[in-house]
């Protein structure tokens, strides 16, 4: 912070603040720093799931548990406003589940993940995916030091939802169009949401699945594990580049 | 978003900062406010009379919101382009771009203090 009259010790008229200590997210963005050097250190790979709420995010994470659970060393944190219900779902897959219940904090903070993660034991662990609080608004702008952000849109929710919601997919590196069995039934055009989402982020990836029909689900386990072999042998240093926005959303 | 919590960070941000003497002679906060930030001025200003009042505290202060536009860089063209609609693309060579440089921010960009 520079002060503008530094020859008076107190500070008088007009002092222009210095961008970085004046952010006012500063304090997540530096214990997601924290968080992404750990990961780093340990080569462990750190997916952010985010979504609306019910769009199949613990649905696709049950089968993502039941096809790779015993190919890598996975663990689970999930964010929930109340109740132990996704990780209940989580762990009767087998999964390695732990509930971060907000308390009515509508997205997960560095912080949290910080916390879950010292309660969690990483020991040994390959691949650590966040499923955060379904929301396509807050959780945007709270990076949790994670490599990969996923976002799922599921076909009942619409192929408008990009631009309504343009900083989620902005900062999003791949976008799962979910539930595509119902698009018979739907009036919801994958080419307009990719065309949509396209615009706001050209280079974001899109698969997609259907976790009750098995459609997709090996092209996106198969993405998670080289994702997982790319960490693994990536040498030791902190990769903060993968983001629109390296250090602040 | 959050706007309650972001006034009460804006308060600690600046008492880490500025001594209480200091903060007693504060005129004015003006903050950069980007379009991409998720917050909205106006229930900012809200939340800051909301907090000074019930706080009694700051109430001589005025807050000033900039709203940033969202603006990319074209490293080919080397140009910025402001970005409406959502249509993240360079505005000479039409290429898409998602270089954000402006619209992210959140920031305390000047205090004023009186004498």
């Amino acid at each position: 912070m520079e002060k503008a009259q530094k020859s008076t010790r107190a500070a008088r008229g007009t002092v222009t603040c210095d961008n970085t200590t004046m952010h006012l997210l500063k304090a997540n963005d530096f214990v997601a720093e924290s968080i992404r050097r750990k990961m780093a250190e340990q080569h462990i790979l750190l997916i952010n799931i985010t979504s609306s709420a019910g769009s199949g995010k613990t649905t696709l994470l049950q089968e993502t548990a039941r096809r790779i659970g015993d190919k890598v060393n996975m663990k689970i944190l999930v964010g929930d406003l109340e109740t132990e219900r996704d990780a209940d779902r989580l762990r009767a897959v087998g999964a390695d589940a732990l509930q971060i219940v907000t308390g009515g904090i509508c997205h997960l903070e560095a912080q949290m993940v910080w916390q879950a993660m010292e309660n969690l034991g990483l020991d040994g662990v390959d691949l650590l995916i966040v499923e955060n609080v379904g929301n396509l608004v807050c959780p945007a702008s709270f990076d949790l030091g994670e490599d990969y952000r996923v976002t799922l849109i599921a076909t009942t929710e619409g192929d408008d939802k990009p631009k309504k919601y343009p900083r989620m997919f902005l900062t999003s590196d791949l976008m799962l169009v979910s539930k595509v069995d119902l698009l018979p039934y739907l009036p919801f055009s994958v080419d307009a949401v990719v065309a949509d989402a396209r615009d706001i982020n050209p280079n974001i990836g899109v698969l997609q699945v259907s976790s009750t029909q098995n459609t997709g689900i090996d092209e996106w386990c198969a993405w998670l594990l080289e994702k997982v072999q790319e960490k693994k042998a990536e040498a030791l240093t902190p990769k903060t580049e993968n983001h629109v926005f390296s250090h602040s959303r | 978003m959050h706007e309650i919590s972001l006034i009460r960070t804006i308060f600690n941000t600046l008492e880490a900062e500025f001594s209480p003497a200091e903060l007693e002679r504060m005129a004015a906060i003006d903050l950069r406010v980007g379009r991409l930030s998720n917050v909205e001025p106006v229930l900012m200003q809200n939340a800051f009379r909301a907090v000074t009042t019930a706080e009694e505290k700051y109430q001589q202060v005025e807050l000033n919101i900039e709203a940033v536009p969202v603006e990319i860089y074209c490293a080919d063209c080397g140009v910025n382009s402001t970005i409406e609609n959502y249509k993240f693309a360079c505005a000479v060579c039409g290429r898409p771009n998602n270089n954000v440089v402006k619209g992210t921010e959140l920031l305390i960009h000047r205090v004023r203090f009186g004498e």
